[in-house]
């Protein structure tokens, strides 16, 4: 390319001279008689046509390329790809920050009051909520409310009891095909993990729940059954907006607006896909401070173990020398 | 007594005391008055709360109006998204000017377009993206520091 530009450059020089004398002689020579001019000017054009063509050549060809392969191609139209959600400066995302559990408790409010009449949560026991957002005997109540399947009994028959602790929150549907069944054929997913599973994580689930516009814009087309929500890829999703101003009533006098109670449920989430993660920080703080004193001492260690080595001096002092024909015996001296 | 009882006594000295212990004890031991989130206690409440409202439109007529007041008050009392008011203010910011420049010309040409063909040749979808996201990344941190 380079060359293939020097060269282009150097054929515009003598083009643009030979333009220029001809320009001057034909100015001042042109009522005279010689034709010569002319025909050295037509033989400098032709001898620089092939480098200058050459230069377009490559300059275009290089143009074509970057217009074909360069720019970046998007398989998926914006609509399609749905709005990347915007980053929200969640406090519980800071790396010495836990989650805020007056905030995870509203959240578990939110979700039994709201989500959980579709979605399950069926990776969530009660007693993961003990010690986090309940107390022992706020769990247990709860987990009395609903029946489950006991061990078959001596004639082989199922029977139902209340729920203990160590069993899981209840499904809203039997199974997935009841969920699309009742939801005009549309599954609403298990909510456990949702928070790892989506891109985006909080700020999308958060988004997604906030982000419902009055109206679509102009000229979208939204399916019948589904509603227009920016951030869900391809803008159609069957849930409505279900977060709307007091909905809920939390019992800690909160303002339960749709972003309060959109932000909490998303806490709320985001534990219960990573209910480890108070734990986890905590722990690398104690990693962190370990080995940063274990890191000292090993640097301290190896300077104690290598200063006599590191500060030694190799000194070689020769035996004293004297000449060996000293040593020899001495002729006697005769003067 | 031996050196264990020693360490598990000064474990529950300094050590966080487990939630399980914590949990206060509600009306007896039966199962049917759980912690909280039950109707009765409040039902019992009410009941009461109406007799002394009741006994009191009774002996004071001067409190009515003031009740009144108080109750609509609390039914005024709707709380605003603030996020929507931030939007909205973000929206109509400089910032984010062009994008609702923007957008607002879409929406016209296609309300023009459906108008006068029946149907859209184009959607304003895209607008409103870059409109939503300029938005929404001006009013992220507002909202949150207002949130709890």
């Amino acid at each position: 390319m380079t060359m293939l530009a020097r060269s282009a450059l150097r054929t515009v020089r003598p083009l643009g001279a030979a333009a220029r004398n001809a320009a001057s002689r034909t100015a001042t020579r042109s009522a005279s008689t010689s034709s010569s001019t002319a025909e050295g000017t037509a033989s400098s054009w032709k001898t620089n046509a092939l480098p200058a063509g050459a230069t377009l050549f490559a300059i275009g060809s290089v143009a074509w390329y970057y217009q074909m392969f360069g720019r970046n191609v998007d398989a998926m139209t914006p609509a399609e790809e749905g709005l990347h959600p915007t980053k929200y400066p969640w406090e519980h995302a800071k790396w010495y920050k836990t989650f805020d559990h007056a905030s995870l408790r509203r959240g578990f409010q939110v979700y039994r009051e709201v989500c959980a009449s579709c979605h399950s949560l069926s990776r969530v026991p009660y007693r993961a909520a003990v010690g986090n957002f309940m107390t022992v005997d706020e769990a247990k109540a709860l987990a009395e409310e609903n029946e489950y399947d006991t061990e078959p009994n001596n004639e082989g028959e199922i029977e139902k009891r209340p729920g203990k602790l160590s069993d899981y929150l209840p499904s809203p549907y039997k199974n997935d095909e009841a969920a699309r069944a009742a939801n005009n054929g549309a599954l609403p997913p298990d909510l456990s993990l949702m928070v790892k599973a989506r891109h985006g994580g909080c700020d999308y689930i958060f988004s997604l729940l906030t982000g419902y516009p009055e109206e679509p814009p102009a000229g979208a087309v939204v399916q019948e059954g589904l509603n227009f929500n920016p951030y869900f890829p391809g803008t159609g999703i069957a849930m409505a907006r279900v977060l709307y101003d007091d909905l809920v009533e939390y019992d800690d006098g909160t303002k339960a607006t749709t972003s309060q109670m959109a932000k909490d449920v998303t806490e709320f989430l985001n534990w219960a896909a990573e209910p480890e993660m108070d734990d986890r920080k905590k722990m690398g703080w104690k990693v962190l401070a370990i080995s940063s004193v274990l890191f000292a001492l090993s640097v301290w260690v190896k300077r104690y173990k290598w200063a006599p080595i590191k500060s030694r001096k190799l000194v070689y002092t020769p035996p004293v020398q004297s000449k060996i024909l000293t040593k020899l015996p001495q002729p006697p001296n005769k003067s | 007594m031996g050196i264990t009882d020693f360490f598990s006594a000064a474990w529950d000295t300094f050590s966080v005391p487990s939630p399980d212990a914590e949990a206060p004890v509600q009306g007896g031991s039966s199962t049917k008055t759980p912690a909280s989130g039950t109707d009765e206690e409040s039902k019992d409440e009410k009941e009461v709360n109406q007799k002394d409202a009741k006994s009191q439109d009774d002996g004071e007529q001067g409190h009515k109006p003031g009740d009144k007041d108080e109750e609509e008050e609390e039914e005024e009392e709707e709380s605003v998204d603030p996020k929507d008011t931030l939007e909205q203010e973000c929206t109509e910011s400089k910032e984010c000017s062009p994008a609702k420049h923007h957008y607002d010309e879409c929406v016209e040409r296609v309300t023009g377009q459906i108008e006068s063909d029946g149907k859209a040749k184009e959607d304003c979808i895209e607008e409103f993206f870059h409109l939503a996201h300029c938005a929404t990344q001006c009013a992220a941190p507002k909202l949150f520091a207002q949130l709890k």
